[in-house]
């Protein structure tokens, strides 16, 4: 017999992925302005998570707002699986949508991840979800949001490149580290979030979309499929990534990979792929392990896979 | 379900493990002795949080073992994805009942001056006799109300109607009241400047009380334009109303504890512009510090060329307790790849000035090329990591000469 009770579905204490479905509509009708304006900082509610903010609760509510139960979710913090961080929030994401997680890149369907981009070519149909601490690129040239707002709206980036020549002239080089300003689709110039230069590249005509999440700040940008990515440079003076040549991964013996590097006790340092799922890839394949290694940014001489994007 | 679990998982697990032993059992005793022994800390959870609700305060405060901050982020989190099911009918605040409302504007007001409950006058002895469980002093606090001759009045006229009558102050623009469904919300909009006037008082309602105690102070300690004269305090009890969605009729849900404060400030901005400027600040629960100085900071920010520290984006981002503290126990996560990339920015620019000393034997700093031999240089990462300031004075000369 039909009772009320046996008609009422089960009450969960949370909603499909923590979110509620007016949260879920905000974020999703967000992302795509953001997809059709690329690298223009769209505001948005940021609900607070149960995750301190500032730890990936922009990345999290978007990650949240795309999942479906056949989603593959892969989370890296500093280019690892294993950090603590990364480890929480993918343990939270399954916990909250009963979603898959993978560590290996070729498989998932959403990346998130702070401060890295994976070395294996993200591919059609993938999304990544960049955890973005600052969206302003122009904050350090102009603190007052309002007014960096306004720059943004005229394409008005010439305190950028003051910043950028005059450290040509103090530095003789762009002394910038992480967050390197790229231009986005030649309108909006965007902070990729503090991955390193070497990354940046990788964003520029990607096959798969990017989401930038800021959940402190209440922005989210994205970079689509095949969208010109320039990171800000001078006709005579390039833009360069990291210097690592030299560099040898202690792991896997692989060289022309971003690396992490290790200080050790007598006063050297030592070196490792700072994409774990990779590297541990690398190293199941020397052992005989039915792998597949993804097609790389970055040959195994270093060049990258955009012939001339990158000028020395 | 398929979840990898690996060093970094365990570990986090146990590490919260060892918290909640080493903080003690969470039980539903603690949590009721929480609610009834700390009221004062509940109302300041409370309207950090923009949610009332004494019971889930206590529950959040036992939880996270008294840290402040840790309980109004598991309250707002709880919040943020609970469904509105109805909104309040408006408040009228002279229909609240007053239980303290006091004016230092003047020696008398209508309605006379309420005390009410308060520790300001109160010796702030500790009371070490409590302890003593056998010896508790007669006129320690414990000593039985008296009860006046006369009730008092429930309800005040504010003082600003009587400066109104007096020209003191402008009259009020007479506004429909607005559908509460249609109020800007802080919590379902980001906020944008200039901000509308319900997200401003929004912000100040829901921010650190700490955080607008620090901006507050000193802002009329003497780096501000404000250093107003309280015109009125309240700690009041607000009857919240809802109308029945059927039948409409409106019925209470209960009375919250409320308060708010009104700064006024002589202002001689233009000639036409001679009188009373006025600030204001309402919370959830009975929080007065916070009244007063986010009152302070209401008028402060209306002043234009104010100090940046007291500009409306200032004072509001920044006094939003969930985001700045999460932001800076962000510090605590790894930062290994911007400090590398900032690192690869600096090598150049360091080995220029004789500061190859790494502690690592990379080649990549033999490989300098360089151009120029640099001194400090502000390297951009998200957290601004600034390892080299100490070669900035002496490098100066050489990249002078290289200028030259």
């Amino acid at each position: 017999m039909q009772t009320l009770a046996s008609l009422k579905k089960s009450s969960d204490a949370y909603s499909f992925g923590f979110l509620d479905a007016f949260a879920k509509r905000e974020l999703r009708r967000k992302i795509l302005k953001a997809v059709a304006i690329p690298g223009y900082q769209v505001p948005y509610a940021s609900r607070e998570m149960p995750i301190a903010r500032g730890w990936g609760t922009g990345g999290l509510q978007a990650t949240l707002a795309l999942a479906g139960p056949s989603s593959k979710v892969k989370v890296i913090d500093q280019g690892s699986d294993d950090s603590v961080n990364a480890a929480n929030l993918r343990r939270f994401i399954a916990r909250m949508t009963g979603c898959d997680a993978t560590r290996d890149t070729l498989e998932c369907t959403i990346l998130q991840s702070r401060h890295r981009c994976p070395e294996e070519r993200l591919k059609r149909g993938q999304v990544l979800v960049l955890q973005v601490p600052d969206p302003e690129t122009l904050r350090s040239v102009e603190p007052n949001m309002t007014r960096a707002r306004l720059m943004h709206a005229d394409q008005d980036y010439g305190l950028m490149w003051l910043k950028l020549y005059e450290q040509l002239v103090r530095f003789g080089r762009f002394v910038q580290g992480a967050s390197y300003p790229s231009l986005v689709n030649g309108r909006y110039v965007m902070s990729p979030s503090p991955i390193p230069r070497w990354d940046v590249p990788t964003l520029h005509q990607a096959q798969h979309l990017t989401i930038l999440s800021a959940g402190r700040e209440k922005r989210i940008y994205a970079v689509p499929p095949f969208t010109r990515v320039e990171p800000l440079e001078f006709t005579d003076e390039f833009f360069q990534v990291e210097e690592q040549s030299d560099w040898t991964c202690d792991r896997t013996g692989q060289r022309y990979k971003f690396m992490n590097e290790i200080p050790e006790t007598d006063g050297t340092a030592r070196h490792e792929i700072s994409d774990t799922g990779y590297a541990d890839k690398l190293i199941q394949k020397k052992e005989g392990e039915a792998v597949t290694l993804g097609e790389t940014y970055y040959d195994d001489n270093g060049t990258f896979y955009h012939d001339g994007f990158l000028k020395s | 379900m398929y979840v990898a679990a690996k060093g970094g998982e365990e570990a986090i697990q146990q590490a919260e493990r060892l918290y909640h032993d080493l903080k003690g059992k969470l039980t539903p005793e603690m949590v009721e002795q929480v609610e009834k022994g700390m009221p004062y800390l509940l109302d300041r959870i409370m309207g950090e949080s923009s949610l009332y609700a004494p019971q889930l305060a206590a529950l959040a405060l036992a939880q996270a073992g008294g840290d402040t901050y840790e309980a109004v982020l598991i309250l707002r989190a709880y919040r943020s994805t609970q469904p509105r099911l109805a909104y309040a009918l408006p408040i009228d605040s002279n229909s609240m009942t007053v239980v303290r409302r006091i004016s230092a504007a003047f020696k008398d007001i209508p309605g006379g001056q309420i005390l009410g409950p308060t520790l300001d006058y109160s010796h702030r002895l500790l009371r070490l006799d409590v302890l003593d469980k056998e010896l508790v002093a007669e006129d320690s606090g414990t000593a039985e109300l008296q009860a006046a001759d006369e009730p008092s009045p429930k309800q005040y006229p504010p003082v600003t109607d009587w400066q109104r009558t007096q020209k003191m102050l402008p009259e009020l623009d007479s506004i429909e009241n607005p559908e509460p469904a249609d109020l800007p919300d802080l919590t379902r909009e980001p906020i944008m400047f200039p901000t509308s006037r319900p997200h401003r008082l929004q912000a100040l309602a829901r921010a650190d009380t700490g955080g607008l105690l620090a901006l507050g102070y000193a802002n009329m300690r003497g780096f501000g334009p404000v250093h107003p004269t309280v015109n009125e305090v309240r700690l009041s009890y607000a009857r919240v109303q809802l109308k029945h969605p059927v039948t409409g009729t409106v019925f209470s849900v209960g009375n919250i504890r409320v308060s708010h404060a009104e700064v006024v400030q002589t202002t001689k901005a233009s000639k036409d512009k001679v009188g009373l400027e006025l600030g204001f600040c309402a919370t959830f629960g009975w929080n007065e510090v916070k009244n007063i100085a986010g009152s302070m900071l209401d008028l402060a920010m209306d002043r234009e060329d104010v100090h940046p520290a007291f500009t409306e984006e200032f004072v509001l981002y920044h006094t939003e307790s969930v985001e700045s503290s999460g932001f800076c126990i962000h510090l605590k996560l790894p930062h290994y790849v911007t400090f590398t990339s900032g690192m690869d920015a600096m090598k150049d620019a360091m080995m220029g000035v004789g500061m190859a000393q790494m502690p690592t034997s990379s080649k990549a700093f033999e490989k300098q090329d360089a151009k120029s031999p640099a001194p400090e240089a502000d390297l951009e990462t998200d957290e601004k990591v600034s390892p080299i300031t100490a070669v900035e004075s002496e490098s100066e000369t050489e990249s002078e000469k290289e200028m030259s």
